[in-house]
């Protein structure tokens, strides 16, 4: 009887037995895939117009979209909330064709006047929420479409729904490429106007991912926008994490509960190559450093002696000793730009050559010269500027140049570096802005003709006719490849000027489980095409 | 505790005549029994000859760099370590006592120098001139020493001569505020009345009659100083306003190794611990000295 019962129900109660196991599979099944990232510190913003650090930067590079997008894991400007688009053939007029069918996450459509309205707040002073007019943001606007206040803004029209024209008061090529900054993201201007000119903490865009919650010091969410229109991104949410201790960081992504880290101390390296379950993911970045020498001061008008300098100091030493194996430099833009010059290579360390050179410009006993630095760690130099002018200086020694090192404070030394006619060494570098050569070229070697000075940044005061006439011609010429051949010669003048000791371009270092598929690295080190990354 | 120290021997004026004080105070057995004076004087010996012998002993140069040999912990071929740079640790620590040394002991030189002139000439010659000099010391003494040589740093600009006048000015006001308690007291005695009715000018006085019967209390803190000094030196170069690289400075290395204290502790550990037994060497020279020269603590003995 007993056994009738066991042989009647016994399939059953297998099945029975089985339902939780089923929903287990289901449950597994439907369980979204959360992608975990943690970054050092707080977003102080996330209206993209209106903020420059870079934790906003990588959260906002998951919700917005730019007019023009980098295409994956490189600086060149592709197709974003425009698919395609003509440069007039004086430079001046860009005339942008709009995706048609993409809506912002509020459910706006994105058009021309949409698209319009919002960057009606970075040129129109009478626009209410005018950007450049707000107290206490930090913006690319007056840096991509220019001032209004010294006539060099751009002008707008919307031409149809789908068309948006630009047209620049004189060609400037780069403009592309700073429209492709996550600063220059499109924002709803529903969003803007609901929120009183500031939707910083509600940021509504048209990118892969949706704003969900930001909780302060603590994380900010995102979560899959299904009807992306690059394609529905392979995982289901982005928590950003906030951990600003660099240890716990890296403990956190060994227990698995972070799945990428957006920065690794060069200490960590190791822990992280030595684990079979983690990947360290590495480029050059968009940096560089230099020891900058005064071009019209001193011995160092002669440009034997500054070549002479370039080979007097071991880089590669340097680079690996202080730097955690920084990519030796060779010309003024780094390695993942495109003008870069491959057939140019860093100067060998050969202290014969060094002598030589110095002996042929009428040093041969050396010089004694003064070499200013900072403290502070930089972005583009990690260890600061006072322990690479030690470095440097150990090295001038042993061809008889002795160089007095003064530190002074960041403020005072930018002052002296800019406002000064400085002779002898300094410390300088650049992180670049919107991954275009002439960010680099440009802001930091060229002359300023109608000031009769140099720019800015050109902490060298290098001034070659030759030179600023080719950084003059690629902001004219409208041809990507056309620019990028004349960058790759502009390099070669650089590199045998020698306007500085040609140090590094640090790199741009993360670290992620082995699960994480898809990831790449963009040398603008947002976080940028994440709907690419998947987790097995 | 020095100015205290100090004040007290100076206030314990009646003392005899210079000569025969001197005799007494320093006669070798009396300096051999005072254990602080002796174990202070030996480490300071120990210190200066290293400083003075640095180049014999020391197993490389101090500010050569060798990436090839970056961060290596102590070992028979470098004892101390190397940093950074690859520079030898033990060397640089050798060659940064002669700085340490000549640095306090100049920046000492000139606060006593400038205290001495400053105290005795308002304690001697009192009304506004007193007035206006004690003021201005009192200014002085409102500021953190740190502070205030931070501040003449800036003004003269960074380097480790300023550096070691900032500290000698910073240190002046001690020394004047001792000195002047001295001379007011010394100046009413018989000796110096009997000096000026012979005739004897204002200088003669002083010189003569009044500086050396106030020595003692000048020679004590004049020692303990050498060592705050030194410390204040450090400090001054750790901000990065004293010694210029490559300079092998006791603080500088401190600065530099900071930030390496969980990877490689030895870069500041042993500047450090240079620092720390150059001060107490003088610390104890001074408290020994006090011991022997102040009547009032004379034969209690250790």
């Amino acid at each position: 009887m007993a056994r009738a019962v066991v042989r009647r129900f016994l399939p059953w109660v297998l099945v029975a037995a089985l339902v939780p196991v089923g929903l287990w599979g289901i449950a597994q099944a439907q369980a979204p895939k959360t992608l975990v990232i943690a970054i050092g510190a707080d977003q102080t913003g996330l209206d993209p117009q209106t903020v420059e650090n870079n934790e906003s930067g990588f959260v906002m590079s998951t919700i917005f979209d730019s007019i023009v997008n980098y295409k994956p894991g490189s600086s060149l400007v592709g197709p974003g909330l425009a698919q395609s688009w003509t440069i007039s053939p004086d430079g001046k007029v860009y005339t942008f064709r709009l995706r048609r069918g993409v809506s912002f996450h509020d459910g706006t459509p994105m058009n021309a006047r949409t698209v319009a309205a919002d960057v009606d707040r970075a040129i129109n002073p009478n626009n209410p929420c005018y950007v450049l007019a707000r107290k206490g943001v930090d913006t690319y606007d007056d840096f991509t479409f220019g001032n209004a206040k010294d006539g060099t803004v751009a002008k707008m029209e919307v031409l149809d729904d789908d068309t948006l024209r630009f047209t620049l008061p004189k060609p400037n090529a780069p403009f592309l490429s700073s429209l492709a900054m996550v600063w220059q993201g499109i924002m709803s201007p529903e969003a803007t106007k609901k929120y009183n000119c500031d939707a910083s903490q509600h940021p509504v865009g048209t990118g892969p991912f949706k704003f969900v919650e930001a909780v302060r010091n603590d994380h900010i969410t995102v979560e899959a926008n299904p009807s992306y229109w690059g394609g529905r991104p392979k995982i289901d949410r982005i928590i950003f994490q906030i951990v600003p201790e660099s240890a716990t960081r890296m403990l956190k992504l060994e227990r698995n509960e972070v799945q990428i880290l957006a920065d690794v101390p060069p200490a960590d390296y190791p822990r992280v190559t030595g684990n079979p379950q983690l990947k360290l993911y590495q480029q050059p970045g968009l940096t560089i450093l230099y020891v900058a020498m005064s071009n019209d001061r001193g011995p160092f008008r002669d440009r034997r002696v500054r070549q002479a300098m370039n080979y007097a100091v071991d880089k590669d030493a340097i680079n690996k000793g202080l730097y955690g194996g920084a990519t030796t430099a060779s010309q003024g833009i780094p390695p993942v730009l495109w003008g870069y010059n491959k057939d140019v290579k860093p100067y060998p360390y050969d202290v014969e050559k060094a002598r030589a050179l110095l002996k042929e410009a009428g040093f041969a006993n050396g010089f004694a010269t003064d070499m200013m630095v900072y403290a502070n760690p930089r972005g583009y130099n990690p260890v600061g500027g006072a322990k690479l002018g030690e470095a440097v200086q150990g090295y001038l020694a042993k061809v008889g140049v002795t160089a007095k090192i003064t530190q002074y404070e960041w403020g005072a030394y930018l002052d002296k570096i800019r406002h000064t006619q400085y002779e002898g060494f300094a410390i300088c570098g650049w992180s670049g802005d919107n991954g275009d050569p002439d960010n680099f070229l440009g802001d930091l070697f060229e002359w300023d003709y109608a000031n009769n000075r140099q720019r800015t940044n050109n902490c060298t005061r290098h001034h070659n006719p030759a030179f600023d006439k080719l950084i003059q011609q690629g902001r004219q010429v409208t041809d990507q490849a056309k620019r990028a051949q004349i960058y790759i010669e502009a390099n070669k003048i650089l590199h045998d000027d020698a306007p500085g000791i040609f140090i590094n371009h640090t790199s741009q270092v993360r670290a992620a489980r082995a699960t994480v598929r898809g990831f790449l690295l963009n040398p603008l080190q947002m976080f940028f095409h994440m709907e690419l990354v998947s987790l097995q | 505790m020095a100015d205290e120290a100090g004040v007290r021997a100076a206030a314990s004026g009646r003392t005899p005549p210079a000569a025969r004080r001197r005799a007494a105070a320093l006669s070798w057995r009396r300096l051999a029994r005072s254990p602080h004076l002796v174990v202070g004087a030996a480490i300071l010996a120990l210190v200066v000859g290293s400083a003075a012998f640095a180049r014999a002993l020391a197993p490389h140069s101090p500010v050569d760099q060798a990436f090839t040999e970056q961060l290596r912990p102590p070992s028979a071929a470098h004892p101390f370590g190397t940093d950074e740079f690859g520079r030898d640790v033990f060397s640089r620590v050798l060659y940064g006592a002669r700085i340490a040394l000549v640095v306090g002991i100049l920046a000492d030189g000139i606060a006593m120098a400038l205290g001495i002139v400053l105290g005795t000439v308002a304690g001697y010659f009192g009304g506004w001139v007193e007035a206006t000099a004690m003021r201005t010391v009192d200014v002085m003494l409102a500021f953190p020493y740190l502070l205030l040589a931070m501040i003449v740093v800036a003004i003269l600009g960074p380097s480790l001569t300023n550096a070691m006048i900032a500290i000698g000015i910073v240190y002046t006001p001690q020394f004047a505020r001792l000195v002047r308690g001295a001379v007011l007291a010394i100046r009413e005695q018989e000796f110096v009345e009997a000096a000026r009715a012979l005739g004897a000018g204002p200088i003669r006085v002083l010189g003569r009659h009044v500086l050396p019967n106030i020595l003692s209390p000048i020679i004590v803190v004049a020692t303990l100083t050498v060592g705050f000094a030194i410390v204040e030196t450090a400090g001054l170069s750790f901000l990065g306003l004293g010694a210029s690289p490559p300079t092998p400075e006791w603080g500088s290395m401190l600065a530099t190794g900071r930030s390496y204290m969980l990877t490689a502790p030895w870069i500041a550990t042993f500047p450090g611990l240079a620092i720390l037994v150059t001060v107490v060497a003088f610390n104890l020279m001074g408290d020994g000295l006090r011991d022997l020269l102040d009547p009032r603590l004379r034969g209690r003995g250790f």
